[in-house]
């Protein structure tokens, strides 16, 4: 795999299943191409219902489709976690805050093993 | 434990044609990202390297691939364009290798493909995304078919995943 990923592979899952990006705007209930023409350029990023659509469409994952988007938001994620358990960490740990801690080191040194 | 994964780097590979240029987006010998032809009308470089721009601002590859001209009987206009690409190339900072058409008719030799058609046949087994636009067998008296130059794109991408590169764009001048 490359080292960044594309910001997603819609163009690839379409070509791959031979569909137009007519095709695709019908199925998705739209009447010209535009759009999916946009997100394919990565001008714009579908709405959440317009992803879980599209990953209806062409049978893979919103992970999988939105690979390079979804690498920046794990990035963006770990580093939110990793100030959360900095601000956990300084305090005296009860049950609740130990969960939350162990949860934050998973988050944390998680890596992306799904794309 | 979790290992660390293999970094192969975005490859795109360019190969013109009398009618505009083929080109194979790869990130591993097994994942196309991208393929198609970009046409433009003969005698057009501007326009072509304007959509070879494109493609690389697009996929931001790392390396390009193209054929190595030297001591080929590619046309003049061919061999002007190919050297084109490889200074735009240089300019957006991508690595550049070239490869003779021996080199990839040796490559492909290990998977028993000899000739032109049988080399787009083995990469349509590699890539199997590229069955579909797999050109029928031209006879002598035919031209040859709009697709093959993704299938010349895609032979130059394989050739240089399966081998070292023979000459880099510090060599090139």
């Amino acid at each position: 795999m490359a080292s960044h990923k594309l910001p997603n592979y819609l163009r690839v899952y379409r070509k791959r299943l031979g569909l137009s990006q007519n095709d695709v705007a019908f199925l998705l209930g739209w009447r010209n191409a535009s759009q999916p023409s946009r997100y394919e350029h990565f001008s714009r990023i579908p709405t959440l219902r317009t992803a879980m659509a599209l990953s209806v469409i062409f049978q893979a994952s919103v992970h999988e489709l939105f690979a390079g988007e979804y690498q920046k938001l794990e990035s963006a994620v770990r580093r939110q976690a990793e100030r959360l358990e900095a601000r956990f960490t300084t305090e005296n740990p009860d049950q609740a805050t130990s969960r939350k801690l162990a949860l934050l080191k998973t988050i944390i040194s998680s890596e992306d093993n799904r794309i | 434990m979790k290992s660390k994964k293999p970094n192969p780097k975005r490859v795109l590979a360019i190969d013109p044609t009398s009618r505009g240029f083929g080109y194979v987006v790869l990130e591993s010998p097994a994942t196309l990202v991208d393929w198609g032809v970009k046409a433009t009308r003969p005698k057009e470089e501007t326009r072509a390297l304007a959509k070879v721009l494109e493609l690389i601002r697009h996929y931001r590859p790392e390396i390009i691939v193209l054929e190595d001209h030297r001591g080929s009987r590619r046309c003049a206009r061919i061999q002007t364009l190919l050297d084109k690409v490889w200074r735009l190339a240089a300019t957006e900072g991508l690595k550049c290798h070239h490869f003779q058409t021996s080199r990839i008719k040796q490559v492909f030799r290990t998977f028993g493909a000899n000739t032109k058609h049988e080399i787009a046949h083995a990469v349509a087994q590699q890539l199997p995304e590229l069955a579909p636009r797999l050109p029928r067998y031209r006879k002598a008296w035919m031209s040859e078919e709009y697709g093959m130059a993704i299938f010349d794109a895609a032979a130059l991408a394989l050739t240089y995943c399966y081998s070292k590169p023979v000459r880099s764009h510090s060599t090139l001048n």
